[in-house]
C-alpha cells in the first residue's frame, strides 16, 4: 500500500481556560488515503470540530503532526502555509452565518481567487460562473446576495467557494446538518459527484450516522477527544466492536416502525472535558466497565482486518 | 360558552382533539402569507399523532394556532380545533376566551419546545420554574410546590433531584434541560402534550433517552401527545398516527405502519426515499447509488401554485394537477391529497 495522503499523528489540542485545561483532542492518530472520504462522528463535545480545524491549522494544535503528502503542515512557515492553504479548504455547517450578507456571490467566491492570485480580474468572472454551474446554480446568480437564496442553495455557494482554489483536501464540518432531508440528499449527491470528478479527499464531520454511512469509505468515532473506534465504514456499521459505537448506532432512529428495537440506551451525558474520567474515558457510561478500565488508558488496536478499537476488553465482549 | 355547547355533538367519544379545516394567515400591509391551509386531523386519547414536515411546512404554526399563541400579524382565517376538556366540556380552542385559554394552557394542554435553553428563564432555579407552573394553576404552598417539583425531577430520572432543584438552567446539559422542560409540562398532569421538535437539538444518544422517557410517561399517565418533527426515524419510533404536511397543507395522513409500508402521496414517497438507507443505496457489489432527492424548493407562502402545492416539484405531475387538490380517504384511516395516488402505488 502506498503512503497515505494525509497522516495525523498524536494530534493534541488543549485549551487553557480559567476553569482548567480542556483536552479537546487527545493524542489522535489516523490516516486518509488520497481520494477517499473519511467520516468523523461523535456526540457534541467529542472534539470533532476542533480536530477538523486543527488539521487545517485554523486552530494551532498543542502537539502532534499532520502530514499532507509527507509534509508536516504544522511546521510550515507563513509563506509556505499560505500555499498549502490552497490545497486545503473547509465547508461550514450553517449556510446562513458562513456567508457575508453584505457581499455579492461573485465577491464571496472571487475573494478566494484574489487572495491566492488565481487568474486575471477578467478571467475570474468566468471562473466564478463555471464554479456556480458546477455546483448546480446559474452563472447569473453571481450578482445576487446570500439572502436571496434558500438554505440548500447557500450551501452550494459555500461549496463553490471552497472549490474555487482547486483544493485537494476538504473538511466538511456538518455540511448537511442544517438542511431538510430532501435538500440534504441533493447536496450529498453533489458532493459525491464533485468528489469523483475532482478526485477530492474529504474529512466529513457529522453527527448523523446514516449520512456518514452513505458517503464515507472509512469512519472515525470520537469520544471525549479520543478515538474509540476506526475502520472501513461497512464493517464498522455492520459489526461495531467498541461499546460506544454500538450504543451510538443503536440510538439512531430508523425509519421503520416495525424495526425491533433492542437498544442499548446510554445512561447520562458525555462527561465534562474539564475533568475527563481516568483510564478509559468511556468507562462511566459503559456497561462492560471493570476496575481496570479506571486504571489503564486503552490503546487503539486491531480487532479485525478492517477495524481498530480502543478498549481494554476488546477480545472479551 | 354558547359555541362550546353547539360544538359538542361533533367530537367522537374516543377523541381528545379534532382539528377541522384550520387556516392561519399572516396578514401584512399588501400581502398575506397563508401558513396553514385547510388542515384537519384528530388525536385519540392516549395516542401519539406525529405531524411531520420540512421547514416552512406550517407544522409549528398549526400548534401555536391551537394554543392561542399566534402573535401579530397572525390570525385564524377559518376552521376550528375542538378539544375535550378534562371535565368533559368541549371547546373550540380557536374561539375560546383568553381567560379560558389561560386555564387550559399549561394545566390541561402542556407544550415543550425544541430549544430547552431558550424556553427556561436563566435567572430562576429550575425548582422555582417547575413549582411556578403548579402554583399558577393550583392553590398550593411554596413548600408543597417545591416537594412536587422534586418528585417531578425524580419522575424524569434526574439523579440527585433534591440538590438539582437549586440549579440554574446553565448548570445543566441539553438533555437535562429537556428533562426539566418535561417535568415542568407534566406537573399539572396534562391530558394533552404538544411537543414541538423536542429532540432535534439533542445528540442521538440523548434523543433515545428522551423518547424512551416520553413513551414511559405516556404509558403511566395516559396522556395524548401531538409530536411535531421533521425526522422520519423519530416518527417511526413514537407515532401511532402520522400527518404529513407540505406548504401549509396536510398531504397525507395514516396509521404509522401504513404510512411507511405504502405511502400514497408523491411528497411522502420522495421524503422517505431521500433518507440514506444502506439496503437501498448500495447495489449488490457495494457500489454507491445516487440518493433519490426532491428537485426544486418549497413554494413561497405568498405565491402558492394553483391546485396541488407539490405539483411544481412532482415527477408525476400532469396538467390536471392544477385543479383543486382535496384530501380524500383511500383506505381505512389513510388519506391523501393526490388524485393519482392509486396509480402510483
Amino acid at each position: 500500500m502506498s503512503a497515505p495522503y494525509i497522516s495525523v499523528r498524536n494530534l493534541t489540542k488543549t485549551f487553557h481556560t480559567p476553569a482548567g485545561d480542556v483536552h479537546a483532542v487527545n493524542n489522535v492518530s489516523f490516516d486518509i488515503a488520497r481520494g477517499s472520504v473519511v467520516g468523523l462522528v461523535g456526540e457534541s463535545g467529542s472534539g470533532k470540530t476542533t480536530l477538523g480545524r486543527t488539521m487545517l491549522r485554523l486552530i494551532e494544535p498543542t502537539g502532534g503532526e499532520v502530514l499532507v503528502d509527507g509534509q508536516d503542515v504544522l511546521k510550515l512557515p507563513h509563506a509556505a502555509m499560505k500555499a498549502m492553504r490552497k490545497k486545503m479548504q473547509i465547508i461550514f455547517q450553517d449556510p446562513f452565518s458562513s456567508l457575508n450578507p453584505r457581499m455579492r456571490v461573485d465577491a464571496i467566491i472571487g475573494e478566494a481567487l484574489s487572495t491566492h492570485k488565481i487568474g486575471k480580474r477578467k478571467e475570474r468572472r468566468d471562473i466564478v460562473a463555471g464554479l456556480l454551474e458546477e455546483v448546480g446554480l446559474q452563472a447569473d446568480h453571481m450578482s445576487r446576495y446570500p439572502h436571496e437564496f434558500s438554505g440548500g442553495q447557500r450551501q452550494r455557494i459555500g461549496i463553490a467557494r471552497a472549490l474555487a482554489v482547486e483544493p485537494e483536501f476538504i473538511v466538511a464540518d456538518e455540511s448537511v446538518s442544517a438542511l431538510d432531508v430532501s435538500v440534504q440528499a441533493q447536496i450529498l449527491n453533489l458532493m459525491q459527484d464533485l468528489r469523483e470528478k475532482r478526485n477530492l479527499t474529504i474529512l466529513f464531520i457529522a453527527h448523523d450516522l446514516s449520512v456518514v454511512e452513505y458517503l464515507c469509505d472509512e469512519v472515525v468515532v470520537l469520544y471525549l477527544g479520543r478515538i474509540a473506534e476506526t475502520g472501513i465504514a461497512r464493517p464498522v456499521y455492520e459489526q461495531p466492536a467498541h461499546p460506544y459505537t454500538r450504543a451510538l448506532l443503536s440510538a439512531a432512529p430508523t425509519p421503520d416502525p416495525r424495526a425491533v428495537r433492542n437498544r442499548e440506551i446510554l445512561v447520562g451525558d458525555i462527561p465534562s472535558p474539564l475533568s475527563p474520567p481516568s483510564g478509559c474515558v468511556f468507562r462511566t457510561r459503559c456497561v462492560y466497565a471493570q476496575d481496570r478500565c479506571a486504571q489503564e488508558i486503552p490503546e487503539l488496536a486491531p480487532v479485525s482486518a478492517a477495524q481498530q478499537i480502543a478498549c481494554l476488553r476488546a477480545g472479551e465482549i | 360558552m354558547l359555541e362550546a355547547i353547539a360544538a359538542r355533538p361533533d367530537l367522537a367519544e374516543d377523541l381528545v382533539l379534532k382539528v377541522e379545516n384550520l387556516s392561519t394567515h399572516f396578514v401584512f400591509k399588501n400581502r398575506t402569507a397563508k401558513a396553514v391551509r385547510d388542515v384537519s386531523f384528530s388525536l385519540r386519547k392516549g395516542q401519539t399523532l406525529a405531524i411531520v414536515g420540512e421547514s416552512g411546512s406550517g407544522k409549528s404554526v398549526t400548534s401555536l394556532t391551537m394554543m392561542g399563541l399566534l402573535g401579530h400579524p397572525g390570525k385564524v382565517a377559518g376552521g376550528r380545533a375542538l378539544y375535550r376538556r378534562s371535565n368533559g366540556e368541549i371547546v373550540d380552542l380557536t374561539k375560546a376566551s383568553h381567560r379560558m385559554m389561560r386555564t387550559i394552557r399549561g394545566k390541561e394542554i402542556a407544550m415543550i419546545f425544541q430549544e430547552p435553553m431558550t424556553s427556561l428563564n436563566p435567572l430562576f432555579t429550575v425548582g422555582d420554574q417547575i413549582g411556578e407552573m403548579l402554583r399558577l394553576h393550583e392553590p398550593v404552598s411554596k413548600d408543597e410546590a417545591r416537594a412536587r417539583a422534586k418528585a417531578m425531577l425524580e419522575l424524569v430520572e434526574i439523579p440527585d433531584a433534591g440538590r438539582r432543584l437549586d440549579d440554574y438552567p446553565h448548570h445543566m446539559s441539553g438533555g437535562m434541560r429537556q428533562r426539566v422542560m418535561i417535568a415542568m409540562s407534566m406537573i399539572c398532569n396534562p391530558q394533552l402534550l404538544i411537543a414541538d421538535e423536542p429532540t432535534t437539538a439533542l445528540d442521538v444518544t440523548i434523543q433515545a433517552q428522551i423518547l424512551d422517557l416520553m413513551r414511559r410517561l405516556q404509558r403511566d399517565m395516559g396522556m395524548s401527545i401531538l409530536f411535531i418533527t421533521h425526522n422520519m426515524g423519530v416518527v417511526a419510533e413514537i407515532a401511532d398516527e402520522v400527518a404529513v404536511m407540505y406548504a401549509g397543507e396536510v398531504v397525507e395522513q395514516a396509521p404509522v405502519n401504513d404510512l411507511f409500508d405504502r405511502s400514497l402521496h408523491p411528497y411522502t414517497k420522495g421524503l422517505l426515499a431521500s433518507i440514506p438507507n444502506t439496503g437501498r443505496d448500495f447495489d449488490a457489489n457495494g457500489v454507491r447509488q445516487r440518493l433519490s432527492s426532491i428537485d426544486g424548493v418549497v413554494p413561497s407562502l405568498f405565491a402558492m401554485p394553483e391546485g396541488c402545492s407539490f405539483a411544481p416539484r412532482c415527477k408525476f405531475a400532469e396538467p390536471k394537477c392544477t385543479g383543486p387538490a382535496v384530501l380524500r380517504t383511500v383506505a381505512e384511516g389513510h388519506l391523501t391529497r393526490c388524485w393519482k395516488s392509486e396509480m402510483l402505488a
